[in-house]
């Protein structure tokens, strides 16, 4: 017992200073870019537009300093956390600052576009982890296709057609996966935050010593919010989106490549498709013949 | 803000322990992984007796026969039939061999996109036809035993409605019947989809997409919980090469033939036709009064792909008084490769059978 003792008083000084190491990174960090979230908001950004990110980041920090304040109570490091609350002060300003940035700039893009389509700036950022695929969507729906649709004259107008519907689908199914998988991502999402709920305030049972105990209790919420996510209209939608998605450029590329087998004087799918369809009707046809020979021929020998 | 509760040290030292522990398992793994491992699915011996088309007839012969009346597998078209003989000690076929039946089992193969146009009529009034015929033919007898897993079970129930006259008795296994309901993930979605569409984009439903589905129905467990169980096992050869085994099986699902597709998402699964007495194959309905031998019906209590919502109506439904429901605690394919099916329910359909051996 005495020389694990002295083996944890032996770490003790490691953990410390790399904890104060990490506090200063941060609190320097923190302080590289001071203002830019209130720069923002006074360049007409609504205070509500970063909300759900520091939600994102308060959960997270509560967790992170439960953990540091329990390490504490363990007696190993114990005052290296003082003033732990500081840090998750700066790393939240500092990622709202970040955000914010980004904001900034995509605003003024969205200006420079605005002469070429109609700006996609009627977004719900608020909501902005609901909505970031479908603003993606827009942009490009609103933006890039415009562009696009330019007409096609000429010889090469065709194929020029064919290429362009191929990436109009093709960015449209990237667009619907995207949403597809964020959408899978919400159940651990929200597992995790049950489980931080757990991990923070503790049930009325004893909390078990082994880890996979806490594993086996996650993999049971994250099932059970997956299954209640799968029988959801929100995720048939998306499923269902998705798949169409994924139809229509199989479709688009299909005919992009039809375009160049004809070019270079080769079979396309849609002419083996017939073929392979005239060939199935004669094997049938065949098949019934040899059939009703069979039948009728043991009659004529019985005859 | 609450205190957190969790004994944090103490999971800590374990999981250093755990590592510890696991550092020795990675060192056992690697010599297993270098060595030879023995992952081939499908080995018991057969002999290939019959094709048409990409389509075969495998015959599985016992040492000693003891049924005179020999019994046809068949399989659904999502999955290879290579379930059934997965795995040395856990294969049906094996295990059914054991009892002293003879068996056949339908290889569907891998359908092409030549293959897109054939619809449920060629599988069910044409191979599978053909193939109880020849079998018939081989063995000098005018029935036949049949045993449909999953969507083969289906297949074999309008088999049996059209042609009971060629069948003895009728087994099915985790199959569905009754497809109205919201019990299955794979039901409820099933609903949504636009077959037209997917037809007509990609000819055969491709066995990728396939795969995804399957994973979909449930991703902790199947992608995540999964492959930590191979990691804590992975020093244990047997468990690996069983691991590998069942990997190989699961994503290695054929394409399945657009035109069948279509017909088993509008009919069965969107309309529910079957259990209605509505649905029809080429020109005739498929009546399942007229399924009138001995009926076994066995599903899965946790089955999750075919709830047994899907299955037990199948008894009721049917023209026969003989009909029976085992309903076993288990899950989808725990039905095939679980060792409580090899070791109880297969001797029990094996009793079942012999006793309408007549």
């Amino acid at each position: 017992m005495a020389e694990a003792n002295s083996g944890q008083m032996g770490s003790e000084p490691l953990l410390a200073a790399w904890i104060t190491w990490t506090m200063d990174f941060w609190d320097t960090m923190a302080h590289m870019g001071p203002g830019l979230v209130d720069a923002d908001r006074s360049a007409g950004q609504a205070p509500g537009e970063t909300a759900v990110l520091g939600d994102a980041w308060q959960a997270s920090l509560n967790l992170w300093q439960a953990f540091f304040s329990l390490l504490t109570e363990a007696g190993t490091v114990a005052t290296v956390f003082q003033g732990i609350q500081a840090p998750s002060k700066i790393i939240l300003r500092m990622a709202q600052a970040g955000w914010g940035g980004y904001f900034y700039l995509h605003q003024q893009w969205l200006q420079g576009w605005q002469g070429g389509g109609t700006p996609a700036g009627k977004h719900a950022y608020e909501n902005l982890d609901q909505d970031i695929f479908r603003a993606c969507n827009e942009i490009f729906e609103h933006d890039f296709r415009q562009l696009l649709n330019l007409p096609h004259l000429g010889l090469t107008g065709l194929p020029q057609e064919r290429v362009i519907r191929a990436t109009v689908q093709f960015n449209q199914f990237q667009a619907a996966m995207a949403e597809f998988i964020y959408l899978l991502y919400l159940p651990v999402k929200k597992s995790l935050r049950v489980m931080g709920a757990e991990w923070v305030d503790g049930g009325k049972e004893k909390p078990p010593e082994d880890f996979k105990e806490y594993y086996k209790k996650w993999l049971k919420i994250l099932e059970g919010h997956y299954m209640t996510l799968f029988q959801s209209v929100e995720y048939i939608r998306t499923l269902t989106h998705t798949l169409h998605a994924l139809e229509d450029f199989t479709t688009a590329k299909e005919e992009l490549l039809s375009e160049a087998m004809a070019a270079l004087g080769l079979p396309t799918r849609r002419e083996m498709d017939e073929l392979y369809r005239e060939i199935y009707l004669l094997k049938k046809s065949v098949k019934g013949l040899a059939q009703q020979i069979g039948r009728t021929e043991p009659a004529r020998e019985e005859g | 803000m609450g205190r957190p509760k969790i004994p944090v040290d103490l999971i800590l030292a374990k999981l250093a322990a755990d590592a510890e522990e696991a550092k020795h398992r990675l060192e056992k793994a690697r010599d297993i992984f270098h060595g030879p491992l023995a992952t081939n699915i499908g080995t018991t011996p057969y002999e290939m007796v019959y094709q048409e088309d990409r389509v075969r007839l495998k015959y599985y012969r016992p040492e000693a026969a003891r049924f005179k009346t020999p019994l046809l597998l068949v399989h659904g078209l999502f999955n290879r039939e290579t379930l059934l003989d997965l795995q040395p000690g856990r294969s049906m076929v094996h295990n059914l061999l054991k009892e002293g039946v003879e068996v056949y089992l339908i290889e569907w193969g891998s359908p092409s996109r030549r293959d897109q146009f054939l619809t449920l009529d060629d599988h069910i009034n044409g191979y599978m036809d053909n193939m109880v015929e020849f079998i018939r033919g081989r063995h000098g007898v005018s029935q036949v035993n049949l045993m449909g897993v999953c969507l083969g079970g289906t297949f074999g129930v309008i088999y049996a409605a059209l042609h009971p006259e060629k069948i003895k008795n009728l087994i099915t296994t985790a199959t569905p019947t009754h497809f109205n309901t919201a019990k299955g993930l794979l039901h409820i979605w099933m609903q949504e989809i636009d077959v037209d569409r997917l037809v007509n984009a990609f000819g055969n439903l491709p066995g990728n997409l396939v795969n995804a589905a399957f994973l979909l129905l449930n991703p902790p467990r199947l992608l995540l919980d999964k492959y930590l169980g191979f990691l804590e096992n992975m020093d244990n050869k047997d468990f690996v090469e069983n691991f590998i085994r069942m990997e190989k099986w699961i994503f290695d699902s054929p394409d399945v033939p657009g035109e069948t597709l279509r017909q088993v998402i509008k009919d069965l699964y969107q309309g529910n036709l079957l259990v209605q007495g509505k649905m029809r194959l080429g020109e005739r309905r498929v009546d399942l009064g007229r399924v009138t031998m001995p009926l076994l019906n066995v599903y899965g209590q946790y089955d999750h792909l075919v709830p047994p919502e899907a299955c037990e109506i199948l008894t009721k439904k049917v023209g026969s008084r003989d009909t029976e429901n085992v309903c076993l605690d288990t899950g989808h394919v725990g039905i095939y490769v679980g060792s409580r099916f090899q070791k109880e329910t297969i001797p029990r359909i094996a009793a079942w059978l012999l006793a309408r051996e007549g």
